[in-house]
């Protein structure tokens, strides 16, 4: 009995919504899409599609849990719907995209060498980390940064992702390298600079 | 015939890098994946990519902004939760 009554406790409680998460699901939302508009119809849209769901609530996940899963499905569909509008997502010529990291023998050119620097590792550090990682995704191209995006900051397979921007997985590898190389390259850049 | 397994099982380092992403989610094969392993276990620079892009991979799923819903969508998101609960 007391387990029942326990569960019960995870109660939908909509007029707080506003309060207690709109700034937790902008902060989220806002580096995933990158635009504030956007961002802030996707909370709005959050709330709106939990109202209409409040019956299917259970209570298993805590509220903002569960909310979080709403706003994280609306970010794929944002992607799902931007790879449609082939004018912002135009696939990049893949085969001379390594180009100017690696010679021809495939050896890493002498300005793009990785340095030696220190991992981020307390709380004031990871948090500039994480800064210049924003800053550097959001000077990735739309294709790659989308990858980057959904990779790593929304954690899909490459499969899903595949799926999501409609783009075959021998592209997607492609694109995913090319992102990891640029993304490490400005992060050291500007965490050098620090 | 140790030279021809050299060359077989050498990889250089844009493969190598590219090998990396596919090796993250588990989808590398055995014959890659000692590819791969060959290669890093020599190439200080491809350690040091490999352990720098799995950082940056690990920090960036914790990235957020520090601005708060701005107050006119605040208003904006009230008005239109009011409406609909009413």
């Amino acid at each position: 009995m007391p387990l029942i009554m326990e569960k019960q406790a995870n109660k939908a409680n909509p007029q707080k919504w506003l309060e207690l998460y709109g700034d937790l699901l902008y902060q989220y939302a806002l580096p995933r899409v990158n635009d504030n508009v956007i961002a802030e119809d996707l909370v709005q849209d959050t709330f709106l599609s939990a109202l209409k769901g409040l019956e299917g609530y259970k209570g298993e996940a805590s509220e903002k849990n569960w909310l979080f899963t709403i706003l994280k499905n609306k970010i794929i569909d944002f992607y799902r719907k931007k790879s449609t509008e082939q004018a912002v997502m135009t696939m990049p010529d893949l085969k001379r995209v390594d180009d100017e990291w690696f010679n021809e023998e495939g050896s890493w050119t002498e300005n793009r060498m990785p340095k030696d620097w220190q991992a981020a590792d307390n709380p004031v550090e990871r948090k500039e980390i994480q800064k210049i990682i924003n800053w550097c995704k959001d000077h990735l191209k739309a294709l790659q940064q989308a990858v980057f995006t959904l990779k790593y900051m929304e954690d899909l397979d490459s499969d899903e992702i595949c799926k999501v921007l409609k783009i075959s997985s021998s592209n997607y590898w492609v694109l995913i390298h090319r992102a990891r190389l640029q993304m490490r390259d400005c992060v050291e850049k500007y965490w050098l600079k620090n | 015939m140790k030279k021809l397994m050299m060359k077989y099982f050498m990889v250089n380092c844009k493969e190598a890098t590219f090998l990396m992403a596919k090796k993250e989610e588990g989808k590398l094969g055995l014959i890659d994946n000692m590819k791969l392993s060959v290669h890093t276990s020599m190439c200080s620079l491809c350690k040091k990519f490999e352990k720098q892009t799995t950082h940056i991979g690990n920090e960036s799923r914790h990235v957020h902004a520090a601005d708060n819903l701005p107050a006119i969508a605040k208003d904006k998101i009230e008005k239109i939760l009011g409406e609909y609960s009413s």
